[in-house]
């Protein structure tokens, strides 16, 4: 080899990344931060701000700026999905927070973000929108408890509604007079936060907390699109983490888990849901998740499950393989939330707790290789359904998952 | 104006009706007065990263660049064109804001599809054919879908464990230790007051009467639930 | 007192012409290089030709450093920096930092010359894996590999079958902050794949990009000969990720003019990486208390009919510090900004005399 090659080498070695230079990135509409604005707009009174309560951890978002994610204190906005059809991510979601010892409001003063219709039909409009964000806003200020949202389309699109709620003026009054009506005052919260950002936030503390081993576990990750492609300047990136080029999200958490992370060429594609797609064009949805996504993880990660951090992600890699299956094609990878793993790593159940029943891709050889018999897991879970449907119990509670 | 719209698709085949310019340029101008449109378009040199991206353009005769830069050219012709055929193709997964001139073809999609529901575009009500439980969903109960929603008749391409879930429904409920979780007509436990609240939203924003314009059946019920609920806690709209 | 002595900052191209300028016209220069040696970037980033010419670069500087030296009045400063000028035109106290220490000389005027930097490909924005793949470079990089005739992937060592340049990298980019085209990569890119394709004749050479900018004489220097005599591919859509497969490069873009997306192996990615203001030209604006443009670039005082006059009176910019540019660029306001400091000192207008 000769010596310019070297010296690239070198060069590259020596670097590994890029350096951000704040003088040249000054003038850069991206980097400027939104808080100012969001705080004089409190101070003209046109609304509140609900801080980001204390302790918080600041964490990094793609041009460098500290995002604070609070530790505690969490007002649950769920997420349709997953609640209705992947339950066991949210209950693995309360179970962290429950195992760690956060204080929390899981409220029925929540509605949906009704983003998901609203990319799917555009049965809606601006107006609509922001209103049903700023009073799911009001509803966590009138706890105290601070807003930590589950689903990536919700939070995505919670991003867009603050992002056009600080351009324009008009649209700030007419939903702070929407809600006059509701007798609410119009919230923002001081950051929006995903929940997949508490578990970056809180790796290495949920790691302090393993209890299985999964360095024999290869994952490949699927990030939303919602999350980081959405006001893109507020997504966690670290610049050790796929030279800051990607979202840091999700890699991280399984990587402080100690599972190894696999790369795959199509990793910045979407899954294919398309919000109507999934619901009435399922050919479209089927095809790319299998062809883009899970095919080619199987070719070229073969990893032993999939994870990702929302609901329709979590949906359409998982229920589009069956019928791929059917067809001989080369599918089969358990997808997951990544609550769902760190849930695993920390012990949960993975019926009682990861409710993983309610999945399609086939995720036994995956607990096998974590150690987990699921055979017994499976006859733990009937044997509670059993007293459920003795009538004696009514529901199964958090002390019967961790008895 | 122009003749290049013409080639994409003959108008047979799309199935729709066409209609004087003035009546498409009305509606373009609907577009250009949303007020997000200032920052969804800003020009475009065609350098492809929208397409190259985009899942949709993978899969149909879809581009989101022909979308860009039809708006960029004002081409009236063109747009209504691409909001009869285009634009229920677009994924909205947002890939598209990679857009080097920070345009953004997903919500310029997205106010397109919004116009093509407020005038009941042709487009539009076909669309949203077989989606009105969804709607009637969201709007009556704030959440989109629920528990019972999974039925295996519905989602026979989801493989058998549909079939377990939809069985086993009631119980698997119960077996979920978050106390939220045990409904199976709504995602989660809502209060009925945050329905009233849900409800003056809809009908404050208008959302509710843009349904009127795709479904009125749909519209109907929508308005005899809401109404209803709203007369109990004595409020009149 | 007044001083007839210039003082150019930067021993580049335009710093070197700016510099013979004034000798030329019988002055007193000083010419301050931080480097150890004069040559600026052609030298210190190891081009192999220069654009459009072909002609080595090493060569064509030493000729113009011999041509500046052969004047009388020019004083060399290498491995020093100004660190400090006050005063006004005409009598300016300008301070120069070297290895024996500080040293203030008085001078009527000074010309910048401080260039540009290579745009960062490792940036956020970017999804180009620059750092994360050795066989994705950029084309000073490449320049390197060209200067010593052997081009190989830096993953193996072993020739490239298939090479591609992804132009606009670092340009034209709202996100970046970058929305200036910085004019001599399509022609760069394009002399780079005329000589890949003349050292390595198998190797297939593709040029991804949204307008080819070979404006004037470049289109039958470079463009046409690229095209009919070299074979060099050029196919409109941008790469939007690069990606590693099968022991190669994923590329991913849309092939615009079929419009379709499209994804290809190649065996060497090279981003033709555009132009920011150096170091140099945004620490010497702060010195000298001249304006910058948002850019960070040198913000002429009254374009586009005078392009080197700066903010402050007596000085002066020239070639890359001024905005993207290139060597037929550079040379002309390099000579620009001399004539005018020399007809600025010769007038007796300046501040100093005036006062």
């Amino acid at each position: 080899m000769t010596i310019p090659v070297e010296a690239l080498l070198k060069k590259k070695e020596n670097k590994s990344r890029f350096d951000r230079d704040a003088e040249l990135a000054a003038g850069d509409a991206k980097r400027r931060d939104f808080h100012e604005e969001l705080f004089e707009l409190e101070e003209k009174g046109e609304w509140i701000v609900q801080r980001v309560p204390e302790p918080y951890v600041e964490v990094p978002t793609k041009y460098g700026r500290m995002k604070k994610v609070p530790k505690q204190m969490m007002w649950h906005h769920k997420s349709c999905g997953q609640c209705g059809h992947i339950p066991g991510y949210s209950t693995s979601i309360f179970w962290v927070q429950r195992k760690l010892g956060v204080d929390y409001n899981d409220p029925t003063d929540q509605t949906s973000c009704t983003a998901w219709n609203y990319y799917a039909s555009a049965t809606s409009n601006a107006a609509a929108q922001a209103a049903v964000a700023g009073r799911n806003f009001a509803a966590a200020y009138e706890t105290g408890y601070f807003p930590l949202i589950h689903c990536g389309t919700s939070y995505g699109h919670y991003k867009e509604v603050r992002e056009e709620l600080l351009l324009h003026g008009e649209l700030r009054k007419e939903v702070r007079e929407i809600m006059k009506t509701l007798g609410k005052p119009l919230v923002m919260p001081e950051e929006i936060v995903h929940y997949s950002e508490w578990f970056y936030a809180m790796k290495d503390e949920i790691a302090k907390h393993q209890v299985r081993d999964f360095s024999d576990i290869a994952v490949t990750v699927h990030p939303a699109c919602h999350y980081y492609k959405l006001v893109e300047q507020d997504a966690i990136y670290d610049p050790d983490v796929y030279g800051g080029q990607r979202t840091a999200i999700v890699s991280g958490v399984a990587t402080a888990l100690g599972a190894e992370v696999r790369d795959y060429s199509t990793w910045f594609d979407c899954c294919g849901f398309g919000f109507r797609h999934i619901l009435v064009q399922r050919d479209f949805t089927r095809s790319f998740a299998t062809q883009r996504k899970i095919e080619k993880m199987k070719e070229e990660a073969n990893p032993d499950v999939t994870l990702t951090h929302d609901t329709g992600c979590v949906t359409t890699l998982d229920k589009s393989q069956f019928a791929a299956q059917a067809h001989d094609r080369n599918v089969g990878v358990p997808v997951m939330s990544e609550a769902q793993f760190a849930a695993l790593a920390m012990g949960a159940h993975p019926y009682k707790v990861c409710q993983l029943h309610w999945h399609s891709a086939d995720y036994r050889p995956l607990l096998e290789k974590m150690g987990i018999d699921w055979r017994a897991a499976w006859a733990e879970f009937e044997a509670e359904v059993e007293r459920l449907e003795k009538g004696e119990i009514d529901f199964l509670t958090w002390a019967d998952v961790d008895a | 104006m122009s003749q290049t719209g013409a080639l994409y698709k003959a108008e047979a085949v799309a199935g729709y009706a066409d209609v004087p310019l003035e009546e498409k340029q009305r509606l373009f101008d609907e577009v250009k007065a949303d007020m997000r449109f200032p920052d969804y378009i800003y020009g475009c040199y065609e350098c492809g990263i929208c397409v190259a991206v985009c899942p949709s353009a993978r899969f149909y005769d879809f581009s989101p660049r022909r979308i860009a830069q039809a708006v960029a050219r004002e081409d009236a012709e063109l747009v209504y064109q691409q909001m009869q055929e285009d634009i229920w193709e677009c994924s909205q997964c947002f890939s598209c804001l990679r857009c080097p001139r920070g345009n953004n073809p997903g919500g310029i999609i997205t106010i397109m599809r919004e116009v093509s529901i407020n005038n009941g575009l042709a487009s539009a009500r076909e669309a949203l054919e077989g989606y009105t439980r969804i709607i009637y969903k969201i709007m009556s109960t704030g959440t989109q879908v629920s528990p019972d929603m999974l039925q295996p008749d519905a989602f026979p391409d989801w493989g058998p464990e549909v079939k377990d879930v939809s069985d086993k429904l009631e119980l698997w409920r119960r077996a979920l230790p978050p106390e939220t979780h045990h409904t199976t007509t709504t995602g989660w436990e809502v209060s009925d007051k945050t329905l009233v609240e849900l409800y003056l939203i809809w009908h404050k924003t208008g959302a509710l009467k843009m349904i009127e314009e795709v479904d009125e059946g749909l519209h109907m019920i929508l308005e005899e639930v809401m109404e209803e609920r709203l007369e109990e806690e004595g409020i009149e709209v | 007192m007044s001083s007839d002595r210039v003082v150019v900052v930067g021993g580049g191209p335009g710093g070197i012409e700016a510099a013979r300028g004034v000798a030329g016209l019988g002055l007193e220069v000083t010419i301050v290089e931080k480097l150890e040696r004069l040559g600026g970037t052609p030298i210190s980033e190891n081009y192999a030709a220069l654009t459009p010419n072909f002609e080595d670069a090493e060569a064509a500087m030493d000729r113009m450093i011999e041509a500046m030296l052969a004047l009388p009045g020019v004083d060399v400063r290498t491995s020093s920096t100004v660190s400090a000028c006050e005063g006004e035109s005409g009598d300016f106290k300008v301070t120069i930092s070297g290895a024996a220490g500080d040293e203030t000389i008085d001078a009527g005027a000074v010309i910048l010359a401080t260039g540009f930097q290579h745009f960062d490909p490792g940036r956020e924005t970017q999804m180009y894996g620059y750092y994360e793949h050795p066989d994705v470079i950029a084309l000073q990089d490449l320049e390197a590999m060209l200067k010593d005739h052997n081009v190989v992937r830096p993953s193996n060592g072993e020739a490239p079958k298939r090479v591609c340049f992804v132009q606009c990298v670092g340009s034209r980019d709202r996100h970046i902050g970058n929305e200036y085209c910085s004019k001599v990569c399509c022609g760069v890119a394009s002399k780079e794949a005329i000589e890949i394709r003349k050292l390595l004749p198998d190797c297939k050479v593709f040029i991804f990009y949204i307008d080819m900018r070979m404006y004037g004489y470049w289109e039958n220097q470079i463009y046409w000969p690229a095209q009919e005599e070299h074979h060099v591919q050029y196919v409109k859509g941008i790469i939007t990720e690069v990606l590693k497969k099968d022991g190669r490069l994923l590329v991913r873009g849309e092939d615009t003019t079929m419009g379709r997306p499209m994804e290809v192996l190649m065996d060497l990615v090279v981003l033709s990486v555009g132009m920011e203001p150096s170091r140099g030209t945004r620490e010497m604006a702060g010195v000298l208390g001249i304006q910058q443009n948002k850019y960070g670039f040198i913000e002429a005082a009254n374009p586009p009919l005078d392009t080197v006059t700066t903010s402050r009176e007596g000085i002066y910019a020239c070639g890359a510090a001024l905005g993207p540019a290139d060597l037929e660029d550079t040379i002309s306001s390099a000579g620009a900004a001399a004539m005018k400091a020399v007809s600025l000192l010769r007038s007796g207008k300046t501040a100093a005399a005036s006062s």
